[in-house]
């Protein structure tokens, strides 16, 4: 039976045919890739012009002006999101992959973390608008976060300036002179920051008068942290072990085997999947809608209601004026070309360094 | 304590200290995003009952009386048909970029299903809303109903006038979304299959396709069910892609060609209009919802894939 023709023949037919179907499923999927990327540069090309960087908005209805609140505050959202998020995610991703490696917690938080990466994003907003938003009055703590955040990263370049300083200054030759130059660093340091705070945050951070850029940028940090946290303990996992034994043989602390082996080891995979998870946020709508809502002027201040452009390319596209549709069609040209080139980057670095 | 001091150098006890605290907040967030969910939401549960919400189609503001029936009902149609749509074309994409494929084509290909992926989803649903509405309420929407619509019991998912904007579209934008993710998790794991296996099956006279079906795709089982689940749990959270394509209208109608709500849509378009107290609460209970559902269809799928990662690798 087995050795009839026409028995082999209908099943190499059918074989044929659904290695077709196949390659035409992929032809579907890069075809579908091809229309929305050709459609959105047609489309977007028209409204392309410097006017829509630097002028802001006409008011509604009247053709002209730009989007240059939306830019902006784009811009300040992701960045502030970016000095809470980052930090926080590569943290949390060395504690689980380092010091917690193998055990139950950092099972627990890895794999919380990946549940993380898809809840979805609306729902992050209605719990950021739950606690930043809607307690009108109170000390917005998103804000304090952010400014933390910033002081403490603005003051650890600080300190490692100062530290670099004195090295190059002084050559230290007892151990004690060592201990005693690096704790006044540190306590300078710590002081810098603090200084750093507590100039900054009553200047930045206010009351929380409803919507607010702070409650746009933290929700965005949310999305961010499972991101960063992932890539990191996953690039940090590759390094080999041995490549530890070998510091701690030497009688590096393990702080020191995380600093200067490890994460040297790991630091473009780590860097790759911070800047994908920048590319990831910059595109998200459904959790800045209820935080930082939207603004038709040009504002710098956090505290106030704050427009970006994918919140813009919704409203405007939804709205009932042509020049609006252009001015969406432009600005998601530009937010599509920006996330799409850095996701090309990204991959091409991996799969550069991390070749099979 | 002091012996963690003797034993330990300061920079490491800090270190440590810090980097856990960070690692404590992931766990502390996703608990706080339960509590305060819940928490907001309930004014709407002591008023409106779990079953009683969950079965209620009737959304009126104006009467204060909520039902998440409706959005859910929106919320479940997009997400099976899209993963209809998705999950042929998903495993046809993986099995070409494993098997089919020249090995040069592999890289770029594969790249370019995740840039899919990597387009916002606003892009998606613009795009979906000018470009592809029109084309489906001009020609394919037209087209079957002239075809399906006049069988008797199926011809009623095909009733109405076609617009466009409506649970159709919605879904075939889906599913273009979710695509990318079934298609990655689907290759990597049909990519484990070990080339002895595939080899004796060769060996015996099987064709190309048979390998596939009868070796692979039974091998990378689990994964591809992880991925399928995985791309279920997006399904259900988007919420700009569909925002645009389906129209905020509250009901239940068997038409696919009518516009609907999703509870991501209904959240999107009313959360920031709610004037109530009420209202708002049954927004979060919504949320609420909508979160456990995640949570718990995101849980299933990480078992599957955890069960992968296990299996074979050890």
């Amino acid at each position: 039976m087995i050795y009839n023709p026409s028995y082999v023949r209908k099943r190499k037919i059918k074989s044929i045919i659904a290695l077709l179907l196949s390659t035409l499923a992929a032809f579907l999927g890069l075809f579908w890739l091809g229309f929305i990327i050709f459609d959105v540069i047609r489309h977007g090309v028209e409204g392309l012009n410097l006017a829509l960087f630097v002028e802001d908005p006409a008011p509604p209805g009247i053709p002209g002006g730009g989007l240059r609140n939306a830019f902006v505050g784009q811009l300040l959202i992701v960045f502030y999101a970016t000095i809470v998020g980052v930090p926080i995610g590569l943290l949390a991703g060395i504690f689980i992959a380092e010091y917690a490696r193998g055990t139950k917690f950092a099972r627990v938080v890895s794999v919380l973390s990946d549940i993380m990466v898809s809840v979805p994003s609306i729902v992050v907003g209605t719990f950021i608008y739950a606690i930043l938003v809607k307690p009108v009055g109170n000390v917005n703590f998103g804000g304090i976060v952010a400014v933390g955040f910033l002081s403490a990263i603005i003051a650890a370049f600080f300190g490692m300036f100062l530290s670099f300083l004195i090295n190059r200054l002084f050559s230290v030759s007892s151990e004690t002179t060592g201990k005693l130059i690096k704790a006044i660093v540190a306590t300078i340091t710590v002081l810098f920051g603090l200084t750093v705070f507590l100039i900054l945050s009553p200047k930045l951070v206010d009351r929380i008068q409803g919507f607010n850029g702070w409650a746009g940028a933290i929700s965005l940090a949310f999305i961010m942290i499972p991101v960063v946290l992932r890539t990191t303990e996953d690039m940090l996992s590759l390094v080999p072990w041995t490549l530890r034994e070998a510091a701690f043989a030497l009688g590096a602390s393990y702080y020191n085997v995380i600093k200067d082996i490890a994460i040297r080891a790991a630091i473009t995979g780590i860097l790759t999947g911070v800047i994908l998870s920048i590319a990831r946020v910059a595109g998200e709508t459904a959790p800045l809608l209820f935080t930082s809502f939207n603004n038709a002027y040009f504002t710098t201040n956090m505290n106030e209601p704050m427009s970006s452009l994918t919140v813009t390319i919704f409203n405007y596209a939804m709205g009932p004026y042509e020049d609006w549709h252009i001015k969406a069609w432009a600005a998601a040209l530009v937010i599509t070309l920006f996330i799409l080139f850095i996701t090309v980057v990204a991959r091409v670095i991996i799969s550069w360094r991390y070749k099979g | 304590m002091k012996g963690i001091l003797k034993r330990y150098p300061l920079s490491d006890i800090l270190f440590a200290l810090i980097s856990f605290s960070a690692s404590f907040t992931v766990l502390s967030l996703i608990v706080a995003t339960a509590y305060v969910l819940y928490d907001e939401s309930s004014l709407a549960i002591h008023r409106f009952g779990i079953l009683n919400f969950i079965f209620s189609a009737e959304w009126d503001p104006v009467k204060e009386v909520f039902g998440a029936a409706a959005s859910l009902y929106g919320t479940l149609v997009t997400t099976v048909l899209s993963l209809l749509f998705a999950i042929p074309v998903s495993i046809g994409i993986a099995i070409f970029l494993t098997e089919i494929s020249p090995h040069i084509l592999k890289t770029p290909i594969g790249i370019a299903i995740e840039m899919l992926a990597a387009i916002p989803s606003i892009i998606y649903g613009m795009w979906g809303l000018f470009t592809l509405a029109p084309i489906m309420a001009n020609y394919i929407e037209p087209a079957l109903q002239k075809t399906l619509g006049n069988i008797p019991v199926v011809g009623l998912l095909f009733q109405g006038t076609p617009q466009g904007i409506d649970l159709f579209t919605a879904s075939i934008v889906l599913s273009i979304m979710i695509t990318p993710f079934i298609t990655s998790i689907t290759r990597d794991a049909l990519n484990l299959t070990p080339d002895i296996m595939k080899e004796s099956a060769y060996a015996l006279g099987a064709t190309k396709w048979e390998v596939v079906k009868d070796i692979m795709i039974p091998y990378a089982k689990l994964g591809i069910y992880g991925g399928i689940v995985l791309a279920l749990g997006r399904a259900l959270g988007e919420t700009m892609a569909v925002a645009f394509v389906l129209g905020n209208n509250h009901q239940i109608s068997p038409s696919l060609f009518e516009a609907a709500a999703t509870i991501t849509v209904t959240l999107a378009n009313e959360f920031t209009e709610a004037d109530s107290d009420i209202y708002l609460s049954s927004l979060f209970y919504l949320a609420l919802i909508l979160f456990t559902l995640s949570f718990v269809i995101l849980a299933i799928a990480k078992f599957f894939l955890l069960k992968v990662e296990r299996g074979y690798t050890r």
